[in-house]
């Protein structure tokens, strides 16, 4: 669609805030102002006049502000592009840093592919990465992580809340885990985490952790890796660097900084964490209220544990009803991602899905539900009717339903 | 991913979807929805053809709507066991992906099974059904 045609008043409701998130209009507005400031404009990185020192003043408040919601102090925090590239520094630098040390990497296969890619690189660069599978729930069992660990293992990457499924992983048991090893660092991806859920980098163990801006009414291009300063019995965590050419960032991040980015991050997760509280509770009932209407519809499996997830994420199967066919129906009406890759026949099911162990077309007639600070009570409701005609009409019309029929029972 | 008017026209009537029975009804049937893709189309054949057309289809919106139009356009006209025209044919009618051949092919598939069954049964006396 031709973004000069684009009329909001038709969009559709939008349920992908696990996705990304619209930018809270004080954020924009406050980029807004950095943008157009005829003081501002500096290099942050220039000490050597007022313009620079106001736009390093700039980047230095956002950097508190990111500290301050999630519990690390503003050294520990290291600008980057978004969670993917935090990922790939903490994965990759570590990885570097420690390569004589050992080459043996623990993860999950539910993971974000900014953590998985990553590995499967280093797997072709002659690494180790042992792939851990949560249960049906998607939940993984610490003892699952310390019974992977070998005197090689230079790190464990997982993350803290599921971009699918929305479960929460236990970081503090993972955390003492890993520093009785000795010799694992933990890596945290937790670009879905600001604002769903508080986190307390201080006090879980981890070493290392991934934000991201836009999944937290922040703007696309922006994102940070905390890189832990405790001085712990094993020391602290070193990095290698992935990119060189200023010196930024501690050296581990080199480019000049945006600063209106970064001051969105910061403004971002202030009033992020300020609402946690307050719009968990409010989305919670809404997901209840989601889940029951689906319910209804019959058919429908929910993915993912119902009790160690934040409320923002509700991914459902629906059993009778071809993938793309059912995005497709749907599309007009309601912004959901789906289990389906959607454009072939090689279509990928969600792997995260396969690998809690639903069957390759339940993963694929799976839709993603992300509420966000937008999202009604209106906006449930006219969901749960859409979803229950076209469900009907397309089981209707593919003969499954009511009781499973044919040889292939779905 | 976006489909083609003619795509969406039919991916959402699905007008002719359903099952007929009766002893001049043939039916034929491929693919598997364990694999993805399913299909079945129900051919009422009278003498002067093909008298009415349904179908049921576990598939993407492409295949629906090729279905869709194969059972609205066979009406009327005289019973073949090939389809009206080519997969390839069809896929330029309906800009289906290229990737997709092979649901296209479950399609003509079904077709044939129902028009081999209708075919079989008219060399045949008595007429029976499938």
């Amino acid at each position: 669609m031709n973004a000069a045609t684009v009329n909001p008043a038709r969009m559709p409701v939008y349920l992908d805030h696990a996705s990304t998130t619209p930018v809270d209009a004080r954020v924009a507005a406050r980029m807004a102002e950095v943008l157009r400031s005829e003081a501002e404009y500096g290099n942050p990185a220039s000490t050597s006049h007022g313009y620079g020192d106001a736009a390093g003043a700039l980047v230095e408040t956002a950097r508190a502000q990111v500290a301050e919601a999630v519990g690390a102090q503003s050294e520990e925090v290291i600008w980057t592009s978004g969670a993917t590239e935090a990922n790939n520094l903490a994965i990759f630098g570590v990885a570097q840093y420690y390569r004589e040390r050992g080459r043996h990497i623990v993860t999950t296969r539910t993971e974000h592919k900014a953590v998985l890619d990553p590995c499967r690189e280093l797997q072709r660069r002659g690494w180790q990465v042992s792939y851990l599978v949560p249960d049906r729930d998607g939940v993984l069992d610490p003892k699952q992580v310390a019974d992977s660990l070998r005197p090689d293992t230079v790190l464990v990457s997982v993350m803290h809340v599921n971009n699918e499924i929305g479960v929460v992983q236990n970081i503090a048991a993972l955390g003492a885990i890993c520093t009785r090893h000795g010799g694992a660092w933990l890596h945290v991806d937790a670009a879905q985490s600001v604002g769903k859920c508080p986190i307390d980098f201080a006090s879980i163990g981890a070493d290392l952790m991934s934000l991201s801006a836009h999944k937290a009414y922040g703007p696309k291009g922006v994102g940070a890796l905390l890189v832990s300063q405790r001085d712990g019995s094993r020391g602290r965590v070193q990095l290698s660097a992935l990119q060189f050419g200023g010196g930024q960032e501690r050296a581990l991040r080199a480019g000049t900084l945006a600063t209106h980015q970064v001051v969105g991050m910061g403004l971002a997760f202030e009033i992020a964490t300020t609402l946690t509280s307050v719009e968990t509770a409010r989305i919670a009932h809404l997901q209840q209220r989601l889940w029951h209407g689906l319910q209804e519809i019959g058919g429908v499996l929910r993915n993912g544990s119902a009790t160690r997830a934040v409320p923002h994420l509700l991914n459902v199967s629906f059993e009778g009803v071809e993938g793309e066919s059912l995005v497709a129906a749907v599309r007009e009406q309601l912004a959901v991602s789906t289990g389906s890759a959607c454009t072939s026949a090689s279509a990928e099911p969600s792997y995260v899905l396969r690998a809690l162990g639903r069957s390759e077309r339940l993963s694929e007639s799976s839709l993603r539900f992300g509420l966000g600070r937008s999202t009604t009570q209106a906006d449930i409701d006219m969901a749960v009717a859409v979803l229950g005609r076209e469900v009907k009409r397309l089981r209707n019309v593919a003969g499954t339903t009511g009781a499973a029929r044919g040889a292939s029972g779905i | 991913m976006n489909y083609s008017e003619l795509t969406r026209r039919y991916f959402e009537s699905a007008a002719a979807a359903g099952e007929l029975h009766g002893p001049d009804v043939f039916r034929g049937a491929a693919g598997d929805r364990e694999r993805g893709t399913w299909v079945q189309f129900d051919l009422q054949i009278g003498q002067g053809g093909v008298q009415a057309a349904r179908f049921l289809a576990f598939a993407c919106p492409h295949g629906i709507a090729i279905c869709a139009w194969l059972a609205e356009t066979a009406v009327g006209k005289p019973l073949q066991r090939n389809l009206p025209e080519s997969a390839q044919e069809m896929r330029r009618r309906f800009e289906v992906p290229v990737e997709k051949m092979g649901r296209l092919l479950i399609i003509e598939d079904a077709w044939s099974a129902a028009a081999l069954a209708a075919i079989e049964s008219r060399a045949s006396a008595p007429i029976s059904r499938q």
